[in-house]
């Protein structure tokens, strides 16, 4: 009896199995690779009216790995229909042909720009400017620029070039803007504790004063190619989501003050939901791993 | 012996006004041909931005929500034809050794700060290093670019929108935004 109910378990196993497998390898067909046998939970709220958004780093490679997340963002969308997706820069390595724009990124993300939702970027360290003019990026011919979805403010700034007219603008428009939730997303993290690049106290010095004194909530960046959440700062919390097409295996400090939560043994995607006065998130790995989730509170944004 | 003293310590006075004098002016008159130096450049980079303004009229626009075929047809007919109306350009035509030696003067300057550790890194740790220093030639773009340090660039003489300082190891170009060519470069700026 019990070795019949063992086969049966055994049977549904594998037959479940094959479906899931089927089913991403036909996915994965036309995208350049087989992807893991993973599958996604959702860990986020998803309240009616929310508002939901994708986050990824450092992807433009081209490489298997890419497309295999590529398909994974969009698998997690099925479950939880996000609306945008913020990309942290570098979206380009090593070439920027038209079919470096498809192979590096429109071919990866096609099931979702087929489904509409836009990508925010903004530039790393190996990005041409003119990228700001590339439609699929949304920049409106501009390296640095702001929109807003709800009662959230995004802020797109170029961390290659914080030059004087930069940080004029990011004053003048932070201190006019009422939004409750003010994000601020580019490339080179201010704090890090990745080895290879690590903290950039120079840019630090300059833009945290800045924040601090308009109240910007979130800081999203890439350039080291690992997760980490930073322990928060002068009262901002700190993303450094920049393995979305490469990784730097092994490459967090494992001492670091820094830290709150890191991962680096794997490529990954974060996903957020704002809800009132509460932004949630998700950091998932290529395997569809949940490796880190919370909830950061906003005492400044109505419940 | 009172009238000895009075007199030695008027000699020693009038020596100390003396050297803080000439300090004074020396620096006063080394921060007007700085001023001289910065403000030559500043109308150097402005030539060079209006000529390669008028050449941007005469190339295939670039809309704000572009294709990659736009982009990459404009990247390359802006870089020929500013090449070709630059054909005669040199290494040192806006880099003056005079704004050079003032800009030297901010780098070094700046490199001895808190900062310094942090700023060679990010400025040496790029993998830019083999590219080749031409002038009216395009910075590849496999390359990576180093971010320009944000304190250091409220320093240094401010440059309008259509063109960049960028470092390659310890030489510093200036670099078209749109086009990707060097249109200058000094060697050896950084300490």
């Amino acid at each position: 009896m019990n070795r019949s109910l063992m086969s049966v378990l055994l049977c549904v196993t594998l037959i479940s199995g094959g479906i899931w497998t089927s089913a991403f390898s036909q996915n994965a067909s036309h995208t350049n690779g087989t992807l893991p046998a993973a599958n996604v939970r959702i860990s986020l709220p998803r309240k009616e009216g929310s508002l939901r958004f994708a986050v990824i780093g450092d992807t433009g490679t081209g490489s298997k790995q890419q497309y295999q997340l590529g398909q994974l963002m969009a698998l997690s969308r099925e479950q939880f229909p996000f609306e945008f997706v913020l990309l942290l820069g570098d979206n380009m390595y090593g070439g920027e042909t038209p079919k470096d724009f498809e192979q590096k990124f429109s071919e990866v993300y096609k099931p979702l720009l087929d489904a509409k939702v836009k990508f925010f970027a903004t530039l790393g360290n190996h990005d041409l400017a003119v990228q700001a003019n590339y439609a699929n990026f949304n920049m409106d011919g501009k390296e640095y620029y702001r929109f807003k979805r709800g009662n959230v403010a995004f802020y797109s700034l170029n961390s290659n070039y914080m030059d004087q007219k930069q940080i004029k603008w990011l004053e003048s428009e932070l201190a006019a803007d009422t939004s409750e939730w003010k994000i601020c997303f580019f490339h080179h993290p201010p704090y890090s504790s990745a080895k290879k690049h690590g903290s950039h106290d120079s840019l630090r010095d300059v833009v945290e004063p800045i924040f601090v004194k308009y109240g910007v909530n979130v800081v999203l960046t890439g350039h080291d190619h690992v997760y980490e959440r930073i322990k928060p700062q002068k009262g901002i919390y700190y993303f450094v989501s920049g393995a979305g097409g490469k990784l730097r295996s092994g490459d967090i400090d494992a001492k670091s003050p820094l830290t709150d939560r890191a991962f680096d043994k794997d490529m990954h995607f974060m996903l957020f939901e704002v809800v009132g006065n509460q932004l949630y998130f998700q950091a998932i790995s290529r395997t569809g791993e949940t490796v880190d989730t919370g909830v950061i509170a906003n005492r400044r944004a109505k419940k | 012996m009172k009238h000895t003293i009075k007199t030695a310590l008027r000699l020693t006075i009038s020596i100390y006004v003396g050297v803080i004098w000439a300090l004074v002016a020396s620096a006063n008159a080394q921060s007007v041909s700085e001023k001289q130096a910065v403000k030559m450049f500043e109308s150097e980079v402005q030539e060079y931005v209006k000529l390669r303004n008028r050449v941007r009229e005469n190339v295939p626009k670039l809309p704000k929500e572009a294709t990659p075929e736009q982009i990459h047809t404009f990247m390359m007919a802006f870089q020929d034809a500013t090449r070709a109306a630059r054909s005669g350009a040199k290494p040192g035509e806006i880099f003056k050794p005079a704004v050079s030696e003032a800009i030297r003067a901010t780098l070094k300057n700046h490199f001895r700060g808190d900062d310094r550790v942090e700023l060679r890194k990010t400025i040496f740790e790029a993998e830019n290093k083999s590219i080749p220093l031409k002038v009216n030639y395009p910075y590849p773009t496999s390359k990576e670019y180093t971010e320009m340090p944000p304190k250091l660039l409220l320093e240094l003489p401010q440059l309008p929108k259509e063109v960049r300082y960028r470092f390659v190891g310890r030489n510093m170009l200036l670099m078209d935004r749109e086009n990707n060519l060097i249109v200058d470069y000094m060697v050896n700026a950084l300490p």
